[in-house]
């Protein structure tokens, strides 16, 4: 289990993170959702102890220095900037990574044959990274992060700046990993990441953490209500009974149960031609806590 | 430890996949070694006008047909002196080797007869390629010296008569190959002679090609069927203190700017390390931070040592230099590789950018060059600009390597360099790290 209390950074005058507390427990995916320059990269710096709060603590395993090289076996991380060598190939880097953790022989061999068949490089395991587009770099990023199979993982914006297809296979390795059990420690400023991997999620900007709970939780405190929005094929006679008033054949309403009250109308004759509803989301609840948007 | 050297392996391996950082660590260094020698005029090797040779003041007509013929040879530059003097000058390592025609016979030069002729070349045992190159020269002045006296036929026939009249008491021969032999050159004899007779034309020519110092000989000899002159080579006890040719100033600097190449190439990339993030990885992995950087300078230092001892084999093996001292050498090569392995240290600190931390290095080690002789040997240097010079390490460094290789330093005289290269480099390295750490904190 991991146990941040007040953790506090200042770069100068600017605070990079506010007094941060929270709690991540074993077998646990937990999101630091928030824009860039929030604080997460820090506080996650933090956590793994290669940066020094100026107060507060961090706890994991009720081990309170994360620095201490007992831990750090348990620790593997894919680093925001890509953390390998450009001039070593793919199996170079993994076997380089997993040689500091003290994996050797036979056990070396057979961990970087299954971290590059995880990661899909298997058939460009002899060539240098600089060869490789930036999807598979960043797929390797996450091979050298789980070379020594840690339970603990922290990914910093793991899927940034890759294309479509290495941001899916990415994500579903991350998926894997978590339903091993794996504790997950995953920055992004994508919300739909967050939303669709982590159990809990700490909605951080300038450093402090807003809001922090489940994600369906978070979308029901802060969420706000669905927006439904409907052309109509015909304009009923009485449009008081409506939720809304019209803007022509055009009706939008925002409701906390958007499918009964969609039944409610068609069942009093409301005849649509289109209709959609817009669910909440993180990017919502962001929106509501701080009346910006994630990627402002 | 194994984790140190997963690390320095590691950057090896990438210094050793970077083309611009092995020029500027192996080639560029040599082609440095190769300009200036050539500029402060090579090793006088064969290929070039300057093998200087000395031949003795005392010389025989005979000799001098020799010695003049072998003058002819446009490589090299004889000069006639005492022996003592000349053999004191290839000792110095002041000339290649000192050239003796022994056997003073003129009969010697016969085609057909004669003593055996023999050559001493007094040579320094470093001039391997020079030695060979040398033998061919001296061979070919005999032969053309040889063939001179053939055209001449009125020493040909003064030499058959003297080779005639020493067959009947040749000891080499039968009876049956003594009547043959002396048959044959009687006939050959009589033939010279008729031609001399009718063929003025062969006079005039024979006037033209003839030889100094062919009068012929009288002497009773053995006789001998033609064999080569014996040329033999001596080797000469070196006794120079000064370099003998400028390949043992100019390898001396090239270690200098291999050792230059490979401490900007460390001090950058550990640089690339912290702003590419590899560094972070390194950091959270459970080795210390005192782990990264003993592994990033276990490397920085083989490579220095690497490129050293390459740099210098070439020097030893391909352009002769000549080392006094190994063990001083490997002292000198490895206390360089610490003193730069600490600098490269606190280069890397200095900046916070691959173009801050690579741009300021080089200036720092061209400041260093230029003061501590990396440019202009020590030796050019004014009093001035060596006493600027103590302050780098540049000039410890080609002074330690010197020392091995021709300053002739005792144990005691190389104390002083070697223990400033390794002070200059453990301060250095301990700074650097000081200065990460308080950074890093």
């Amino acid at each position: 289990m991991i146990q941040v209390r007040n953790l506090r950074k200042h770069f100068g005058d600017l605070v990079a993170v506010d007094d941060v507390s929270l709690e991540i427990q074993d077998g646990e995916a937990f999101g630091l959702l928030g824009p860039n320059g929030a604080g997460k990269t820090t506080t996650i710096s933090m956590i793994v102890g290669t940066l020094s709060p100026d107060s507060g603590t961090v706890t994991i395993d009720g081990v309170d220095d994360p620095t201490r090289p007992a831990l750090r076996y348990r620790i593997g991380n894919a680093p925001q900037a890509l953390a390998i060598y450009d001039d070593l190939t793919a199996e170079e880097n993994l076997r380089f990574f997993g040689k500091l953790y003290n994996l050797s022989g036979s056990r070396l061999s057979e961990q970087v044959d299954s971290v590059l068949e995880t990661i899909g490089l298997t058939e460009r395991r002899k060539d240098r990274v600089k060869t490789f587009s930036g999807g598979m770099q960043r797929r390797l990023n996450l091979g050298c992060a789980i070379i020594h199979d840690p339970p603990l993982l922290l990914f910093d914006e793991p899927t940034v700046g890759v294309d479509p297809q290495s941001r899916n296979l990415i994500f579903e390795k991350i998926e894997q990993l978590k339903k091993r059990g794996r504790t997950i420690i995953y920055t992004t400023h994508y919300m739909e990441e967050a939303q669709r991997l982590c159990d809990r999620v700490a909605i951080i900007d300038h450093g402090r953490i807003l809001a922090l709970d489940s994600v369906k939780a978070l979308i029901a405190q802060h969420g706000g209500k669905a927006v439904v929005a409907a052309d109509l094929n015909a304009i009923p006679e009485d449009s008081s009974a409506l939720p809304a008033p019209l803007d022509g054949d055009h009706l939008r309403f925002e409701t906390n149960r958007p499918m009964e009250d969609i039944a409610t109308l068609a069942r009093s004759g409301l005849d649509f031609r289109t209709l959609s509803i817009d669910q909440p989301d993180l990017e919502s609840v962001f929106l509501n806590l701080t009346g910006r948007r994630l990627r402002d | 430890m194994s984790r140190i050297i997963a690390i320095a392996i590691k950057d090896i391996r990438i210094l050793s996949r970077d083309f611009g950082g092995m020029f500027f660590v192996l080639i560029f260094p040599l082609i440095m070694a190769l300009l200036f020698g050539a500029i402060f005029g090579g090793s006088g090797s064969g290929r070039s006008k300057g093998m200087k040779i000395a031949i003795p003041i005392e010389q025989t007509s005979a000799e001098k047909a020799f010695y003049d013929q072998l003058s002819k040879a446009d490589v090299l530059q004889i000069s006639s002196m005492p022996t003592d003097s000349a053999r004191a000058l290839v000792s110095a390592g002041k000339m290649v080797a000192f050239v003796k025609y022994t056997d003073t016979s003129d009969a010697s030069l016969s085609f057909f007869g004669g003593t055996r002729p023999a050559i001493d070349v007094w040579i320094d045992p470093t001039r391997k390629a020079e030695a060979g190159y040398l033998n061919g020269l001296i061979n070919q002045a005999y032969f053309t010296v040889v063939q001179s006296r053939m055209m001449d036929v009125t020493n040909m026939q003064a030499s058959l008569k003297t080779q005639i009249a020493t067959i009947d008491t040749s000891s080499l021969l039968t009876p049956d190959e003594r009547l043959r032999t002396k048959s044959m050159l009687t006939e050959f004899n009589e033939f010279l002679g008729s031609i001399q007779a009718t063929d003025s034309a062969f006079d005039a020519r024979n006037d033209t090609a003839g030889v100094a110092g062919s009068e012929g000989n009288t002497d009773s000899e053995d006789y001998s069927p033609f064999r080569p002159p014996t040329v033999n080579f001596e080797e000469a006890t070196v006794t120079s203190k000064g370099p003998r040719t400028s390949w043992e100033i100019t390898f001396p600097q090239s270690v200098q700017w291999g050792l230059v190449g490979v401490a900007a190439a460390f001090a950058v990339s550990l640089v690339i390390e912290r702003t590419r993030g590899t560094y972070l990885r390194l950091r959270l992995a459970p080795i210390s931070r005192a782990h990264i950087l003993a592994g990033k300078g276990l490397a920085c230092f083989l490579a220095s040592v690497t490129v050293c001892t390459v740099l210098m084999m070439i020097g030893i093996f391909v352009f002769g230099v000549r080392v006094e001292w190994p063990l001083g050498l490997v002292l000198a090569i490895l206390s360089a590789g610490i003193c730069f392995t600490g600098i490269m240290m606190l280069i890397s600190v200095i900046g916070e950018t691959e173009q801050s931390v690579g741009g300021a290095g080089w200036a720092i080690f061209l400041i260093m060059a230029m003061t501590g002789g990396g440019m202009v040997p020590l030796l050019m240097m004014p009093n001035w600009m060596l006493a600027v010079g103590a302050f780098s390490p540049i000039r410890w460094s080609i002074t330690a390597l010197e020392g091995a290789i021709w300053r002739g330093f005792t144990p005691a005289q190389m104390a002083t360099p070697l223990g400033i290269l390794v002070g200059t480099g453990l301060v250095c390295f301990t700074l650097g790290v000081f200065i990460l750490a308080r950074r890093e904190s």
